[in-house]
C-alpha cells in the first residue's frame, strides 16, 4: 500500500528543486552549557567538524550525547555558548533560526494538524510572497514526488504514519534548504516501515544532493543511511569517518560497542610496527593484528573482534601468527533467521559468535564443546580505555 | 504506532508527550519582545498601578490604624475568621457539588449528559444578587418554600444562606476543572489496577481520587477564594455575619474611611495569594495527564446501581434547586411584589427596559463587548508567553495576569478609584488624564472597560494555558524553522489550534464582565449606567422585581453576545480551517 | 484568512468606540445649549430621573447625575477631592453633608430661596440646605404580630418586649444614617446621655434578628413578612405599602424620634459653580420639592409652600424630638465605634 520514491517518476518540478547548491556546512569549537556552574558538565563540548557540500552526515550516540543539542544549534534553536558556525563561510550563529535557510524534519513531524496536506506544504512558501502559481506548481511537485498527490486535501490525522512523515518531508523539501535537519524522524514508525523510510530518504537526498544531517541513536540507521558517521558521547566526538571504518576501525572502545557487537579480549603488546599493525600477546599466542595508532608497548590493550569474525570449529584451530583460538562451551543460542548467535563461555571471558547462513544440522547444542578461531586480519587492537 | 493530531479536540485531550524544552539559551525574537513590552505595559495599567495606589492607601495612617486594630479589635477579629469560615466552607462544598456533577457526567450511564452539562454551567452566566434574592423570596422566614410550602421557619440570613448562595454560584467552576481531570485519566491506569485484583472501590479511592487530587485542591483554592471574594451576596444575604469585603465596603461607604477599607482590601489579598501560590506550586509538581500520550480510549460507564442511584438522586436534587432558583429570578420580574403579592405585572419589565435600564442594558453590553474580546486575546497572548516564550519571568507573567481573579473586587474597584479619579503623574509630570469618574474621558468608561477586562483576563488565560500545554513544541519550531516568525507562528499556528479554548475564555469574560459588580460601585459615573449596580439599587430600595426583571434582561444579553461571539469565531475568524 | 480578521476587528472595533461615544454623550446632546451640570444624588433614582429631567427642561441646563447611597457619596467626593466630579450633592441626611463639611468637600451658599426654608431644616452658615425632613418610625407587619400574638408597638419601651424576640431589625448605624437616627434618638430621649442610649440599644439587642446594610432594609423584611417590626424612616414604610406590601403598618413612637432633614449643597470647587447654584435655587422651590410624591417618596418637603399629601407625617400628630444635627453629625464616630464594640458582638439571648 505504501508506494515509494522511484528515480523514474520525478518530474521536472524536481529540477527546480535540485537546483540547489549544496551547502557547506562547518563548526568551529562549538560548546552548548546549560549551566554556568563549571562543575555541572557541558552538553556538548567543543565540537569542531566539517561538513561536505551534499554530504549525509548522521550524528550517533545515546541520549544525553548532545546530537540533539549540536543539532539544534545548529538550527538556531539554541544558543552556542562558545564557537561559531558557518553556511558557505557565512558565520550564522547569530541568525534566528526562521532566517537561517534550513529545513528540519522532527520526530513527532509536527505536521499542523488544521491544516491539509497542502497547506501544511506550502506554510514556509506562503511566508516568502512568492506568487500563488509558484507556490502550487512547487507545492504539485513535491507531492508528486513524495507520492502524496492524492492526499493533498487530507488533514494530517487521517494519514497514516508513513504518510505523514512524507508530508513533513515535503514540506521540508519544498523550502529548497541549503540543509536539511531530521531530527530522530523515524523513531515512531514501526520497524518494517523505518527500514523503508531510510531507503526513501537516503535516496531522495542523493537525487536532489541537498546537505542532510540525521540525529539517531539507532546504529543501523546512521550505518545504512549516511556518508559519514559522527559518533558522540558525554558532548564530544568520539569519531568521525564513514560507516565501514567507524565499524572496522573504531577509535574507542565505546565506538567499538556502539556500533555493531564487539568482543573484547584482553591483548600485551608486545611490539609496534610501522605499516599500522602490532603484535601482542592474545589468548596465549604472539598476532600480529591491526592497531589503533594509540597503542603503546607494554601496555595492556584490548583486541576488537566482531562476532562474525569468530569462526566456530568443532576441532581445535591450528595456531600461528594469523590467528589464534581457544575452546570453550557454548552458553545460549539465539536464532536469527538468516544468522544464528552462540555464547561462548571460555577461559579467556565469554564471546559471541555469530554464524550466518547456518544449515540446521550444524546447530551447536546447548552446552556443547566449541572451538573458537580468531584471525588476526579480522582483529583490531585498541588502547585500553572508554 | 503513528501519531494522529486531532485539531478539533477539545483542550483536555492530550496530543502528544511534550518533552520540556529547556529554554534558557533560547534565542529572542524581536516580535515577541514588542509583544512583551506591550503586555507588561497594559498589565502596570490594569494591575500595577490601582494596586500600588491601594497598597500606598492602605499604609497611611488610617490605615495601619485597622492593621493594629486587628489584634486589639475583636470585632476585627472576629470578621476575618467568618471570612476565613465561609471560605472553607464554601470551598468544600462547592468542590464537593462540582465533583458529584462531574464524576456522574463522565464516569456514569444515563441519559440527558447534555442537558446536564448545561444546568451545571447555568450559574456561570448569573448576575449577582440573583441568586441571593431569589434564596430570600425561597427560602427566607417568609419563603415561599420554607414557609408557605413546608412551613418551617428558616433564618436564611447568615453564614448557611451564604454557603448555600455561593456554592451555587461557583460549583461550576469546580465542575468544569474536575471535568476536565476526569477525562483526561488514563483508563488504561484503572485497568492494571484492575488486571492486579483491585476492585472497583478499591481502584477509585487508591488510584482515581489521588490522581485528581491537584484537581480537588485546585478547586477547593479556587472557591475559596472566590467565596471570601465576593462581595454582592454578603451585601444582601449577610445579615449580622460580616466579612472583609463587607467590612471594606462599609469602611469606604459608610465611614468614609477609604484607608481603612483598603487596609481590609489588603488583608483580602493576602490569603487570596497565598492560595494561588500554594496552587500554583503544586500544580506544577504534579502531572495529571497522562505521560505517555493520548490515553487509549475511555473507561467504561459505571451502571451499578449501588452507585448510580446515590449520585444521580443527589445530582437531580441539586439541579431541581437550581432550576428553582432560576426561574424564581426569571418569574420573579412579572410578579407585582415577588413572594409576597403574586400578581402577573409587566410593570417592572417596563420599568426597566424604559429610560435608565435600557441606557443601562447599552453601556453595559457596549463596554462588555470591547472588555471581552480584549481581554479574550490578552489571556491568549499571555498564555502563550507564558507557556512557550518565557523561561523565567513565566511565572511572574502567568501570576500577574491571574490577579485579575485573586484580587477581590472590592479592593480592585477602591483601587481604581483611588488611581484613576485623579491624573496619574510620575514625578510631578502627568502620563494619564482621569481614567474613571464624572470628570473622565469617555465619560469614565475607560476605567470600567478596563475593570471589566481585569476581572474577565484570568479565566481565558487559565484557558489558554490549559491549552497550549499540551500542544508539542515542536509544531512551534516547525514554524520557526519555516521561516515564520514568533507573531507569525502565534497567529497562523498556535490561535487555530486553541481556538475553542480562546472561544472559552472570551465566553467566560463576556460573562464575567457583565455580572461584575463589586468593583463597579466605586466607578459609577453620569454618564455611564452599569447594569449591576442597577440592580444593586434596586435590591437595595427592596424592589426585587425590578431586581428580577433586570437579571433575567442581563441573563439573555449575556447568552446573546456569547452566542454572536461563538457564532463570528467559527464563521468569520476560524473560517477555512478544517472542521473534522 | 488574515484579511478577514483584520476587518472583522476593525468593524467592531469601531461600532464600539462609536456607541461608546454616543452612550456617553447623548446625555449632553439631549436639553438646550445652556451649559450643564453634573449632580451626585442620593435619593432613589427614579426621583433623580425626574429631578434632572424637570431642571434641565426648566433651566435649560443639562443635568447629568449618577445615584448612590448617601454614605458612598461622601467617600466618593473625598476620594476625587482634588478633581472634582460633580457640582451638587443632592438628597442624603444633613449628617452626611455634616460629615463632607467637615472633610472640607462643600461650598457654602445660602440660595435667595432658602428664606423660607425654616431654620431648623438649614445650616446657619449655609454649608447645607434642607429640600426635604422625615420621621423615623416604626414599620409593623400586621400579619406578623398576629402570628405571634403581639400587638402593634406604640413605643420604643413596646420593642423592649420579649414577645419580639428576633423580629425586630435595624440598619447598622454604622452604614446608614437612617439606624444612626434610632440611635441619636435615644440620645436625645434620654437627654444626652450616650451610655443610657447605649444601654437602650443593648436592651433592644436581643430582639433583633439582624442589622441591615441598607438604611431601608427593615422595611422590606417587615414588608415582606420575616420579621414583625422594622425600624425605618415612616417614609420608607409609607413607600412599601404603596408598593404592593399592604399589611404593613407605619408607627410613630409614642416618646417621640428625631427626624432626618434631607440636603442639598455645593460641592467645593465645582466645575460648574453658576450651574449648581442654580440648581439647588431650583431644588428650594415647591415644584422641585413635589417632584418626591410624584415619584412614590413620602418625605416632607420642606418649603412650606409645597403641596403635604395624606400620606406623609402630619406634624402635630406625632412626638418630634428636636436635635441639633451638628453635634448628631459630630458624635456619630465615636458613637458608632462604641456600637460596635459594645453592643453588636454581645450574643443574642
Amino acid at each position: 500500500m505504501v508506494s515509494s520514491v522511484t528515480d523514474t517518476t520525478i518530474p521536472a518540478a524536481a529540477a527546480g528543486i535540485s537546483d540547489i547548491d549544496a551547502a557547506r556546512l562547518t563548526l568551529r569549537g562549538v560548546s552548548k552549557r546549560y549551566s554556568a556552574d563549571p562543575t555541572v558538565a557541558a552538553a556538548v563540548e567543543s565540537i569542531d567538524l566539517d561538513i561536505e557540500p551534499g554530504e549525509f552526515v548522521t550524528l550517533l550516540g545515546p541520549s544525553g550525547c548532545g546530537k540533539t543539542s549540536t543539532l539544534r544549534m545548529i538550527a538556531g534553536f539554541e544558543t552556542l555558548t562558545e564557537g561559531a558556525i558557518n553556511l558557505d563561510g557565512v558565520d550564522i550563529s547569530a541568525t534566528p533560526p526562521n532566517r537561517r535557510p534550513m529545513s528540519m524534519v522532527f520526530q513527532s513531524y509536527a505536521l499542523f494538524p488544521h491544516l491539509s496536506v497542502r497547506d501544511n506544504v506550502s506554510y514556509g512558501l506562503k511566508l516568502k510572497k512568492i506568487s500563488a502559481s509558484r507556490i502550487a506548481e512547487d507545492v504539485d511537485g513535491i507531492l508528486a514526488i513524495m507520492n502524496l498527490s492524492g492526499l493533498a486535501d487530507r488533514a494530517p490525522h487521517q494519514l497514516s504514519g508513513g504518510q505523514q512523515q512524507r508530508v513533513a518531508l515535503a514540506r521540508a523539501l519544498v523550502m529548497r534548504p541549503k540543509v536539511l535537519l531530521f531530527d530522530e524522524p523515524l523513531s515512531n514508525l514501526d520497524a518494517k516501515l523505518r527500514v523503508q523510510m531510510r531507503h526513501e530518504i537516503r535516496l531522495l537526498q542523493r537525487r536532489l544532493g541537498i546537505t542532510s544531517i540525521f540525529v539517531t541513536h539507532d546504529q543501523d540507521e546512521a550505518m545504512t543511511m549516511s556518508d559519514r558517521i559522527v559518533v558522540m558521547s558525554k558532548g564530544r566526538i568520539e569519531q568521525v569517518g564513514a560507516p565501514s571504518e567507524v565499524y572496522r576501525r573504531p577509535a574507542s572502545m565505546f565506538v567499538a560497542d556502539f556500533i555493531g557487537r564487539a568482543n573484547f579480549l584482553d591483548a600485551e603488546v608486545e611490539a609496534i610496527h610501522g605499516d599500522g599493525t602490532a603484535t601482542a600477546a592474545v589468548l596465549g599466542d604472539s598476532l600480529r593484528v591491526p592497531a589503533h595508532p594509540d597503542v603503546v608497548v607494554g601496555d595492556t590493550a584490548q583486541l576488537l573482534v566482531r562476532p562474525e569474525s569468530v569462526h566456530l570449529s568443532t576441532g581445535a584451530a591450528e595456531k600461528s601468527e594469523r590467528a589464534t583460538g581457544d575452546v570453550g562451551r557454548v552458553l545460549n543460542t539465539v536464532f536469527y533467521g538468516s544468522t544464528v548467535e552462540y555464547e561462548i563461555e571460555t577461559d579467556s571471558g565469554n564471546l559471541i559468535a555469530s554464524v550466518s547462513d547456518p544449515v540446521a544440522a550444524d546447530v551447536l547444542d546447548l552446552q556443547s564443546v566449541a572451538h573458537v578461531r580468531v584471525e588476526s586480519d579480522r582483529a583490531w587492537l585498541l588502547p585500553d580505555r572508554e | 504506532m503513528a501519531l494522529t493530531l486531532d485539531p478539533t479536540s477539545t483542550p483536555t485531550q492530550a496530543l502528544t508527550p511534550a518533552p520540556r524544552r529547556r529554554t534558557r539559551g533560547t534565542r529572542r525574537d524581536p516580535s515577541v519582545m514588542i509583544i512583551v513590552a506591550i503586555i507588561v505595559v497594559v498589565l502596570v495599567l490594569l494591575l500595577g498601578l490601582p494596586m500600588s495606589k491601594l497598597v500606598m492607601a492602605a499604609f497611611s495612617a488610617e490605615g495601619i490604624a485597622v492593621f493594629t486594630g486587628m489584634f486589639t479589635n475583636p470585632a476585627n477579629l472576629r470578621v476575618v475568621g467568618n471570612t476565613m469560615l465561609l471560605g472553607l466552607l464554601v470551598g468544600v462544598c462547592g468542590t464537593l457539588v462540582g465533583f458529584l456533577f462531574a464524576f456522574a457526567q463522565v464516569r456514569l450511564k444515563f441519559r440527558g449528559k447534555r442537558l446536564l452539562h448545561l444546568l451545571a454551567l447555568v450559574p456561570v452566566v448569573a448576575p449577582p444578587f440573583a441568586v441571593a434574592t431569589a434564596t430570600i423570596t425561597l427560602f427566607g422566614r417568609s419563603g415561599v418554600i420554607t414557609s408557605s410550602l413546608l412551613g418551617i421557619n428558616t433564618d436564611v440570613y447568615g453564614l448557611g444562606g451564604l454557603v448555600f448562595v455561593l456554592t451555587l454560584s461557583f460549583s461550576p467552576v469546580a465542575y468544569m476543572n474536575l471535568k476536565g481531570m476526569l477525562e483526561n485519566l488514563d483508563p488504561s491506569l484503572d485497568e492494571a489496577a484492575s488486571d492486579l485484583g483491585a476492585s472497583k472501590a478499591r481502584i477509585f479511592f487508591t488510584v482515581t481520587l489521588p490522581m485528581l487530587a491537584p484537581g480537588i485542591a485546585g478547586s477547593f483554592l479556587l472557591l475559596f477564594v472566590e467565596g471570601i471574594a465576593d462581595l454582592a451576596n454578603p451585601l444582601v444575604l449577610g445579615g449580622d455575619y460580616t466579612v472583609l469585603s463587607t467590612r471594606a465596603y462599609i469602611a469606604v461607604t459608610g465611614e468614609f474611611n477609604v484607608q481603612a477599607g483598603a487596609a481590609y482590601s489588603i488583608l483580602l489579598i493576602v490569603p487570596a495569594l497565598l492560595v494561588f501560590l500554594v496552587q500554583r506550586y503544586w500544580t506544577g509538581k504534579k502531572q495529571v495527564t497522562s505521560v505517555t500520550g493520548k490515553p487509549s480510549g475511555r473507561a467504561e460507564l459505571i451502571t451499578a446501581p449501588t452507585l448510580r442511584i446515590p449520585v444521580l438522586v443527589l445530582v437531580s436534587a441539586w439541579v431541581a434547586v437550581t432550576i428553582t432558583v432560576y426561574a424564581t429570578v426569571v418569574a420573579g420580574g412579572f410578579l407585582k411584589v415577588p413572594g409576597v403579592n403574586n400578581e402577573f405585572t409587566l410593570d417592572h419589565f417596563r420599568f426597566v427596559l424604559a429610560g435608565i435600564g435600557s441606557k443601562a442594558m447599552l453601556d453595559t453590553t457596549v463596554m462588555a463587548l470591547i472588555a471581552a474580546p480584549t481581554a479574550g486575546v490578552l489571556g491568549m497572548l499571555i498564555a502563550w508567553l507564558v507557556v512557550r516564550k518565557l523561561g523565567r519571568f513565566a511565572g511572574v507573567l502567568d501570576f500577574v495576569g491571574m490577579l485579575g481573579l485573586a484580587v477581590p473586587g472590592t479592593v480592585l474597584g477602591i483601587g481604581y478609584a483611588v488611581a484613576f479619579l485623579v491624573p496619574t503623574e510620575i514625578f510631578g509630570v502627568q502620563i494619564l488624564p482621569p481614567l474613571a469618574g464624572g470628570a473622565a474621558a469617555f465619560g469614565g468608561g475607560l476605567a470600567i472597560v478596563m475593570v471589566f477586562i481585569t476581572r474577565s483576563l484570568p479565566p481565558g488565560q487559565r484557558a489558554g494555558v490549559a491549552a497550549l500545554a499540551q500542544i508539542n513544541p515542536a509544531i512551534d519550531e516547525a514554524s520557526t524553522s519555516l521561516g515564520a516568525s514568533g507573531a507569525t507562528t502565534f497567529r497562523k499556528v498556535t490561535l487555530p489550534l486553541i481556538h475553542s479554548a480562546f472561544a472559552t475564555g472570551i465566553t467566560l469574560a463576556t460573562a464575567r464582565a457583565m455580572t461584575t459588580l463589586s468593583p463597579i460601585v466605586f466607578l459609577t459615573t453620569p454618564g455611564i449606567k452599569i447594569m449591576t449596580s442597577q440592580i444593586l439599587a434596586e435590591v437595595d430600595a427592596g424592589r426585587f422585581g425590578n431586581a428580577f426583571a433586570y437579571c433575567a434582561l442581563l441573563v439573555t444579553i449575556v447568552l446573546a453576545i456569547i452566542g454572536l461571539i461563538n457564532l463570528l469565531l467559527r464563521k468569520v475568524v476560524f473560517r477555512g480551517l478544517l472542521r473534522h | 484568512m488574515r484579511s478577514h480578521v483584520m476587518t472583522t476587528a476593525a468593524a467592531l472595533g469601531a461600532t464600539a468606540l462609536v456607541l461608546a461615544g454616543c452612550s456617553s454623550s447623548s446625555s449632553s446632546d439631549s436639553g438646550g445649549g445652556g451649559g450643564s451640570l453634573t449632580v451626585l444624588c442620593t435619593v432613589q433614582e427614579d426621583q433623580c430621573q425626574q429631578v434632572m429631567d424637570t431642571f434641565s427642561a426648566e433651566a435649560g441646563i443639562t443635568a447629568r447625575y449618577v445615584r448612590m447611597s448617601a454614605g458612598e457619596a461622601v467617600a466618593r467626593m473625598n476620594a476625587s477631592k482634588a478633581n472634582p466630579e460633580f457640582d451638587v450633592v443632592y438628597g442624603g441626611g444633613a449628617d452626611n453633608h455634616v460629615a463632607s463639611a467637615e472633610y472640607g468637600l462643600l461650598e457654602p451658599y445660602v440660595s435667595p430661596n432658602a428664606d423660607v426654608i425654616p431654620d431648623e431644616f438649614k445650616d446657619p452658615d449655609g454649608l447645607w440646605t434642607g429640600i426635604y425632613w422625615g420621621m423615623f418610625g416604626f414599620c409593623a407587619n400586621t400579619d406578623v404580630l398576629e402570628q405571634i400574638g403581639a400587638d402593634v408597638p406604640e413605643s420604643w419601651s413596646d420593642l423592649l418586649d420579649p414577645v419580639f424576640d428576633g423580629n425586630v431589625a435595624m440598619a447598622h448605624p454604622a452604614t446608614s444614617g437612617t439606624a444612626y437616627q434610632a440611635m441619636w434618638s435615644q440620645v436625645e430621649l434620654n437627654d444626652g446621655d450616650q451610655d443610657a442610649a447605649l444601654e437602650y440599644l443593648g436592651d433592644l439587642h436581643s430582639n433583633i434578628l439582624q442589622y441591615t446594610k441598607s438604611g431601608s432594609g427593615p422595611g422590606q423584611m417587615a414588608g415582606r413578612g420575616e420579621i414583625a417590626v422594622g425600624l425605618v424612616f415612616a417614609h420608607d414604610c409609607v413607600k412599601f405599602i404603596n408598593e404592593g406590601f399592604t399589611n404593613l403598618q407605619t408607627v410613630y413612637p409614642e416618646e417621640g424620634a428625631t427626624f432626618e432633614v434631607g440636603a442639598v449643597s455645593l460641592i467645593k470647587d465645582a466645575a460648574h459653580p453658576d450651574a449648581a447654584k442654580q440648581f439647588i435655587d431650583w431644588a428650594l422651590t415647591p415644584v422641585a420639592q413635589e417632584i418626591g410624591v410624584a415619584t412614590g417618596n413620602f418625605q416632607v418637603p420642606t418649603n412650606p409652600d409645597a403641596e403635604v399629601t395624606d400620606d406623609m407625617v402630619d406634624r402635630g400628630d406625632v412626638a418630634v424630638l428636636t436635635y441639633d444635627i451638628a453635634e448628631a453629625g459630630a458624635a456619630r464616630d465615636e458613637l458608632t465605634k462604641r456600637f460596635d464594640a459594645e453592643i453588636a458582638p454581645q450574643p443574642k439571648e
